[in-house]
C-alpha cells in the first residue's frame, strides 16, 4: 500500500465529501497498525499497572488499549509540549544570532483519542493556528493522524453533550473506531484517514450498520451530566459566589495540566535556549508580576478566571466554550471540585 | 455518628465558640466528599462523615489565621495538626477539634484509577498500617457506633515493609525504577498543595531567580524536585498519604517519604506527630545521637 498523502503531505487534511465506513476484525486494524510501525511513530493509551491509562509512543502494538478507560492525562501533550524550547540563541563571527528550534519530521499516528480530546484539538487550533500560527504546534498537528475511539462507557463525571459534543463525535478526527463484538466499525472522514484505512476491511452488513446507529445513540443517554451554561457571566464576576465555590481549591496544577483545551504557558530561560512550559491559573503564582503584584492574589479570583476563560471569555471571541466536557477535571480533582455544578449553578444576573 | 457531628457543630457556633467549622460535605457525585466550611446553624445540615472523607483538612487552617475553627479531624490528620503546633504554624487555643473516631478511610485513587466508584473498594493502604482509630488530640471525640472501631488486621504487619523492598534493590536498580516514576511527574504540584506540612509562603519551587527545578526538558528538573520537597518533609512527614493519593500519575510518593521516615525512627526513636508535647525532629539535639552515618 502507497502512503504518499501521508508522507508528503504538508497541509492540513481535506475532509471528505462523503464519509467512508468500513469494518475491520481485531487482528487486521493490529496488523495494519504494525505494518506502519515502519514508517510511523504510533503512539496510543496504554495501560500501567496501579497508575492508570496513559498516552505513550508504542514500541509494540500489543500494548495498545482500547478499552473503557480514559487516559489520565490527554493527548494534548503530542500537540502542546509540556516544555519545549522555542529557539536559542549564541554567537557567531562576533555577532548574536537567534535560531528557531529544530521541528520534529517524524509523522505519527495518535491512536485513541477520544472525540472531546479530539474537539479539544479544534479549540485550540483557534488559538495556534488561526491569526497567530505557532509553527511547533501547526508541525505537531499536520504531522500527525488521528485515529479515534468513540466512547464505550462514559465516565460518571463526563459531560460532553453539554458542551454541543458527544460520545461518538466526529470533529477533529481523521478516522474513528467504533469497538463493536469481534472487531472495530470503522468511520474515516478525511483524505488522511482514507489513505491509512480505505485498503483494508469490508463494507459493513446491515446488521453491523444497526448497531452502529444504535450504538451512536445509546452513547449519548449514557452521559449522566446535563446541564446549560449561563449566556453571560459577566454580571456575576463581582458575586460572593466565587468566594463560597472556590474554597476547597487547592491551588494545584491538576486541572489545568489535565485539561485537553488549558493552554496557558510561561516562558522560560534556560541557558541560551528559550523554553515554553506549562503554566495554570490555579497556581498562586500564575499572574504573579515582577513588582511583587499579583492581580489575582487569592484562589476565588484564579478560580473565577479559570471559570471565565472557559465559559465567558473564549465563548465571547470564538463562539465556543473552551471546555469539552472530558471530566478529567472533577475526576483527578484531589478534592473533587465539580465545575459542572459551579457552572450550571452559577447565578443568573448581578447580585449576590 | 453524623447527627452527633452536626448537633455539636450547631452549638459551637450557637455558642460562638468558633467562628466556623471545617467539615466535609457530599460531592456532586453524590458519593464522595468534599471539604466544606459551615459559618452558621443552618448551614451545619451539610456536615457528613462516613469512609468518603478522605481528605486532611488542616491545610484550610492557613486561610483563617488568628481566628477561632472548629475542624473535623481523624486520628492522622490531627497527628498533622500535631506537627503544626509543635512548628508555631498552628495555635492550639485556636482550634476546636472534633475528633473523629475512624474505621479507615477509602482508596479513593484506586476507585479512580480503576474507574470504579469506590464503593467497592477497601481502606486506603495509609489505614491499613495505622496504629490507632482514635485522635491523640481532641476537644470533643464522636464516636463510633458501629461494629467495635478497629482500623485494619493488618495492623500489625510489618508497616515497612514497601520500604524495605526497596533498600533491598541495588544502586543502579533505585536509580532507574525512580527515574522511571518521576519521568512521568507534571509538575502540577498537587503533592505540595495538598500537603498539610507544605505552608512555606513562597515555596522554593516557585522562585525565578534562579530556578531550582527546572521545568525545562528533561527529568533532573522533576527528580530535584521530588527528592527537595520528601527532605523537606524529614521528621515531619506523619503518613496521611495525602500526596500519594493527590498525584495524578502515580508516582509512589509514600514509599520516599517512609524511608526517611523508617530512617529516624531506627536512628533517633522520633516518630512525628506522635507526641503532642514533642519538639520537631530538627530541632532536638542530644549527646547521645548516632553519629556513625556521617561520613
Amino acid at each position: 500500500m502507497t502512503l504518499r498523502i501521508l508522507l508528503n503531505r504538508v497541509k492540513t487534511d481535506t475532509l471528505l465529501k462523503k464519509n467512508m465506513t468500513k469494518f475491520i476484525k481485531k487482528e487486521d486494524l493490529y496488523k495494519l497498525l504494525n505494518s506502519f510501525l515502519k514508517d510511523f511513530e504510533i503512539i496510543g493509551p496504554k495501560q500501567i499497572a496501579n497508575k492508570g491509562i496513559f498516552y505513550e509512543p508504542l514500541e509494540s502494538i500489543e500494548d495498545l488499549y482500547l478499552g473503557e478507560l480514559f487516559a489520565i492525562e490527554p493527548a494534548k501533550k503530542f500537540f502542546l509540549e509540556s516544555s519545549e524550547c522555542l529557539f536559542h540563541s549564541g554567537f557567531l563571527d562576533g555577532k548574536a544570532t537567534v535560531q528557531d528550534a529544530p521541528l520534529p519530521d517524524k509523522r505519527r499516528i495518535i491512536i485513541g483519542l477520544r472525540p472531546c480530546e479530539a474537539k479539544g484539538l479544534i479549540l485550540l487550533d483557534k488559538v495556534f493556528d488561526s491569526e497567530y500560527k505557532d509553527r511547533s504546534y501547526i508541525n505537531n498537528r499536520e504531522k500527525s493522524v488521528i485515529v479515534g475511539l468513540a466512547c464505550a462507557k462514559p465516565d460518571k463525571s463526563c459531560f460532553c453533550t453539554s458542551m454541543d459534543g458527544s460520545p461518538t463525535g466526529s470533529r477533529g478526527m481523521d478516522v474513528l473506531l467504533f469497538a463493536v463484538e469481534d472487531g472495530f466499525i470503522v468511520e474515516i472522514y478525511s483524505d488522511k484517514g482514507k489513505e491509512a484505512f480505505s485498503s483494508l476491511g469490508k463494507e459493513p452488513d446491515e446488521h453491523q450498520n444497526k448497531t452502529l446507529s444504535a450504538y451512536k445513540q445509546k452513547r449519548s443517554e449514557l452521559i449522566g451530566k446535563n446541564f446549560k451554561v449561563p449566556g453571560d457571566l459577566s454580571p456575576i464576576f463581582e458575586s460572593d459566589y466565587w468566594d463560597k465555590v472556590s474554597f476547597p481549591c487547592l491551588s494545584c496544577g491538576v486541572c489545568t495540566y489535565l485539561c485537553p483545551t488549558c493552554h496557558c504557558f510561561e516562558l522560560v530561560d534556560e541557558g541560551r535556549k528559550m523554553y515554553r512550559c506549562n503554566d495554570g491559573c490555579a497556581f498562586s503564582n500564575f499572574t504573579l508580576e515582577a513588582s511583587g503584584w499579583n492581580p489575582r492574589p487569592t484562589k476565588k479570583e484564579r478560580y473565577r478566571q479559570r471559570v471565565f476563560h472557559k465559559f465567558d471569555y473564549f465563548k465571547k471571541i470564538f463562539g465556543e466554550n473552551l471546555c469539552v466536557g472530558c471530566g478529567r477535571c472533577i475526576r483527578h480533582c484531589p478534592v473533587k471540585m465539580d465545575i459542572s455544578e459551579i457552572v450550571s449553578n452559577a447565578p443568573s444576573g448581578a447580585g449576590k | 455518628m453524623i447527627e452527633e457531628l452536626r448537633n455539636k457543630a450547631r452549638e459551637l457556633l450557637k455558642t460562638k465558640q468558633v467562628e466556623a467549622v471545617i467539615g466535609y460535605q457530599r460531592a456532586s457525585d453524590g458519593l464522595s466528599a468534599i471539604p466544606c466550611v459551615i459559618r452558621s446553624e443552618e448551614e451545619a445540615g451539610r456536615l457528613i462523615w462516613d469512609a468518603a472523607c478522605v481528605y486532611n483538612l488542616c491545610g484550610y487552617l492557613k486561610d483563617f489565621r488568628a481566628k477561632k475553627l472548629g475542624i473535623v479531624a481523624k486520628a492522622c490528620d490531627v497527628r498533622a495538626m500535631i506537627v503544626l503546633i509543635s512548628e508555631n504554624q498552628l495555635n492550639r487555643d485556636d482550634v476546636f477539634i472534633i475528633g473523629m473516631e475512624c474505621c479507615g478511610v477509602v482508596d479513593e485513587k484506586r476507585a479512580r484509577v480503576s474507574g470504579r466508584d469506590g464503593s467497592d473498594i477497601s481502606s486506603a493502604d495509609k489505614c491499613k498500617s495505622c496504629a490507632s482509630c482514635v485522635p491523640l488530640a481532641y476537644d470533643c471525640l464522636i464516636k463510633e457506633k458501629r461494629e467495635k472501631a478497629k482500623v485494619s488486621e493488618d495492623a500489625d504487619k510489618d508497616k515497612y515493609e514497601p520500604v524495605r523492598k526497596l533498600e533491598a534493590k541495588s544502586l543502579s536498580e533505585k536509580s532507574k525504577s525512580w527515574k522511571d516514576e518521576f519521568k512521568r511527574c507534571i509538575r502540577c504540584y498537587a503533592c505540595r498543595q495538598v500537603c498539610p506540612m507544605c505552608y512555606c509562603p513562597r515555596c522554593v519551587a516557585d522562585q525565578f531567580m534562579p530556578v531550582w527545578f527546572s521545568k525545562a526538558g528533561g527529568i533532573e528538573g522533576n527528580f530535584s524536585w521530588n527528592v527537595a520537597r520528601a527532605m523537606h518533609l524529614a521528621g515531619r512527614c506523619i503518613d496521611c498519604g495525602e500526596c500519594e493519593r493527590a498525584c495524578p500519575v502515580g508516582i509512589p510518593l509514600r514509599d520516599i517519604n517512609r524511608k526517611i521516615e523508617k530512617d529516624i525512627k531506627e536512628l533517633f526513636g522520633y516518630e512525628a506527630g506522635m507526641k503532642t508535647d514533642a519538639k520537631p525532629f530538627l530541632a532536638c539535639f542530644d549527646k547521645n545521637d548516632p553519629e556513625d552515618f556521617i561520613k
